[in-house]
């Protein structure tokens, strides 16, 4: 393949390595957290991380463990930079994003260091393509301070019964409220729009849950536009975990499942809007 | 109400009637509580369309979930609770309030109506599909021989580049054939094509009443447990004068419909009738059916009577078809018809040897 005939020399100049046979393995999980033009990208030994933020009150990971990638060679302990996600995202998909069966991009992406542009070596048919987008100064992600020992209430559920439930969700409503009890109604999602509201139940023995750890009852609103965004990673998903801990704050986990069956992860991070009283 | 539940909507020119009315029975559980309304346990209220229809807008997502669906009212509270209780245990529950509650009914007497057609399921389903979607109203007419529907295009002066469709049907295909006045109706198709589709996939048969250009006409299906109907406000003769009225007479209203004979819909307290005698209601149930008609209805050849409402009749095609007609009759037989038709609608396809004549 013309991408591994490229100079050792070369090589050597890069801190970071990343090559996919499929490209789509990358771009369809990015996919999921582009909801702002720029991502934050932090490789480490373990993988590599992709956070997206809006306004500080929403936060979208996505994680790609080492293993996905057929070679991911990093030289330090950390690399961050910043890239204008849309632009990745093109240039990813830059042979058409054709889904004829075993016809796949290969990818190539390399990283020289602190003021270098990111250079995506693109393959597919045995035509090349170079891209280099320049990068800019990381930032630094909000630390939400989520840990898992303030979650009060988590559930897993599969994301199947969710996503039916998003795709219904009355856009006329400004919140979308979590409500998890060890009690009746267990976890509900209400909406409070202009001809009324709705609430979707999902009792604690349903099938469709396959965890479920509420502790005490606790009702949070989010704001629908924050988490609108979210139901590109629930589109894609097997199988989802809610959590809030005691300050009100939502964390979502989706288990992504890639072309070839790889496990990834998209996490995101809401806060809750101010105060109210249960409705 | 005690009869069952209605669902009524009108459109905003006020030339479309629906109502479809489920007795009881349809329901898996029915029940009314009577300490609420104060008139005779009827509980009405108004939801916007837009409010209701997303619940069931995705037909396959429900049939795959949905379980069982409860629908309550809570007067007090102004408030149509709609629960779907779905597969895995999960529960959907919709509270929409209600707007002001008023009554919705067209006053019109289908069985006064001189016209009537009984057909099978499918039929006119299957006539309504060579109309294109776009065509917005079509006209339907019965003679005794026959029955026809066409498209109806106003603004005369493109009409030779339209496409004309006309299909004709003879009195045998249909379950039940009554003429009792020979007339042309026009009203607007896209109202009736949810209904023809509800027929069809129930198999039920579809009635038709009607009357003279200008009162409403009615399709209508029902069975054990539910009835439904349309009305829709036909086209008044505004256009005997020729081409350049037309432009006038169907004006700048969004539906040329509304131009029609406004349906007399209102509050049931107000009597708005045009010459029916008594207000309608238009769901009275089995007892008001189409069926029963006076014997004086019926005429199956145009008598004097006929001949006046056949005038009228005639006025109201529009001047390309009247065109079309009357040169089309003009080389069948050899007598001179004039535009007006000669009191004689004009009749395409028989064997019309200018024999009777009157």
């Amino acid at each position: 393949m013309p991408l591994s005939t490229q100079s050792q020399a070369d090589d050597e100049q890069y801190v970071l390595v990343a090559s996919l046979d499929n490209a789509r393995n990358l771009s369809n999980i990015l996919k999921a957290i582009t909801f702002k033009d720029h991502a934050i990208f932090n490789a480490t030994p373990n993988g590599l991380k992709v956070t997206v933020e809006d306004s500080k009150c929403l936060q979208a990971n996505a994680f790609i463990q080492a293993e996905i990638f057929q070679e991911f060679t990093i030289k330090e302990d950390s690399v961050g930079f910043q890239v204008n996600l849309t632009v990745l995202l093109d240039c990813l998909n830059i042979f058409g994003g054709s889904t004829a069966p075993g016809v796949s991009t290969a990818l190539r992406m390399c990283y020289k260091g602190y003021g270098h542009p990111l250079t995506l070596f693109l393959e597919e048919g045995g035509v090349v393509t170079v891209c280099k987008i320049n990068t800019q100064e990381p930032e630094e992600p909000v630390d939400f301070d989520f840990c898992s020992t303030n979650v009060t209430n988590k559930v897993i559920l599969q994301s199947e019964s969710l996503k039916e439930a998003f795709s219904e969700l009355d856009m006329t409503s400004e919140v979308l409220q979590i409500t998890m009890s060890p009690s009746q109604p267990y976890f509900r999602l209400s909406t409070f729009g202009n001809s009324g509201n709705a609430h979707y139940d999902y009792p604690k023995d349903s099938d469709m849950m396959e965890l479920f750890r509420c502790t005490k009852t606790q009702t949070n609103r989010y704001k629908m536009s924050l988490l609108k965004p979210s139901t590109k990673a629930l589109a894609l998903s097997c199988k989802v975990s809610v959590r809030t801990d005691s300050r009100g704050f939502l964390s979502l986990q989706y288990l992504v499942r890639n072309d070839d069956g790889q496990i990834c992860f998209v996490e995101y991070f809401c806060c809750p809007d101010e105060d109210v009283e249960e409705e | 109400m005690g009869r069952g539940l209605a669902l009524r909507s009108v459109n905003s020119a006020r030339s479309a009637y629906a109502c479809f009315l489920f007795s009881p029975l349809f329901f898996q559980h029915y029940s009314l509580d009577s300490v609420s309304e104060q008139d005779s346990e009827t509980i009405r209220c108004q939801l916007l369309i837009k409010s209701i229809l997303p619940l069931f807008r995705c037909l396959t997502s429900i049939e795959r979930n949905v379980e069982r669906c409860q629908i309550s009212i809570s007067s007090p509270n102004g408030r149509v609770m709609v629960q779907f209780f779905c597969r895995h245990g999960i529960t959907k529950t919709h509270n929409l309030c209600f707007l002001e509650s008023e009554a919705l009914q067209a006053a019109f007497a289908s069985h006064l109506c001189p016209n009537v057609l009984k057909a099978p399921a499918r039929l006119l389903g299957d006539i309504v599909m060579h109309f294109p979607v776009s065509q917005e109203e079509i006209t339907l007419s019965m003679s005794p021989l026959r029955v026809s529907l066409r498209n109806y295009n106003e603004g005369g002066n493109d009409h030779v580049r339209i496409m004309y469709t006309e299909m004709s049907l003879h009195p045998d295909e249909f379950d039940y054939f009554q003429i009792g006045v020979e007339s042309d109706v026009t009203f607007c198709l896209k109202e009736l094509r949810g209904l023809l589709s509800f027929a069809e996939s129930h198999c039920l048969p579809v009635s038709v009443h009607f009357g003279a250009a200008g009162k409403p006409v009615s399709f209508s299906v029902e069975d054990m447990v539910l009835e439904a109907i349309v009305v829709l406000a036909t086209l008044i003769d505004s256009e005997s004068k020729g081409l350049s009225q037309p432009a006038e007479a169907l004006a700048v209203t969004p539906s040329r419909c509304a131009e029609a004979a406004v349906l007399p819909v209102g509050e049931c307290n107000r009597s708005q009738t045009q010459d029916v005698p008594a207000v309608m209601e238009m769901i009275a149930s089995s007892q008001g059916s189409p069926m029963i008609h006076t014997p004086a209805l019926m005429l199956l050849l145009p008598q004097a009577d006929g001949l006046s409402a056949a005038d009228e009749a005639c006025a109201t095609t529009s001047p390309a078809s009247s065109t079309i007609c009357s040169l089309l009759f003009r080389a069948v037989s050899s007598q001179q018809a004039d535009g007006g038709c000669a009191a004689r609608l004009p009749v395409l396809a028989c064997c019309s040897d200018g024999e009777e004549e009157d």
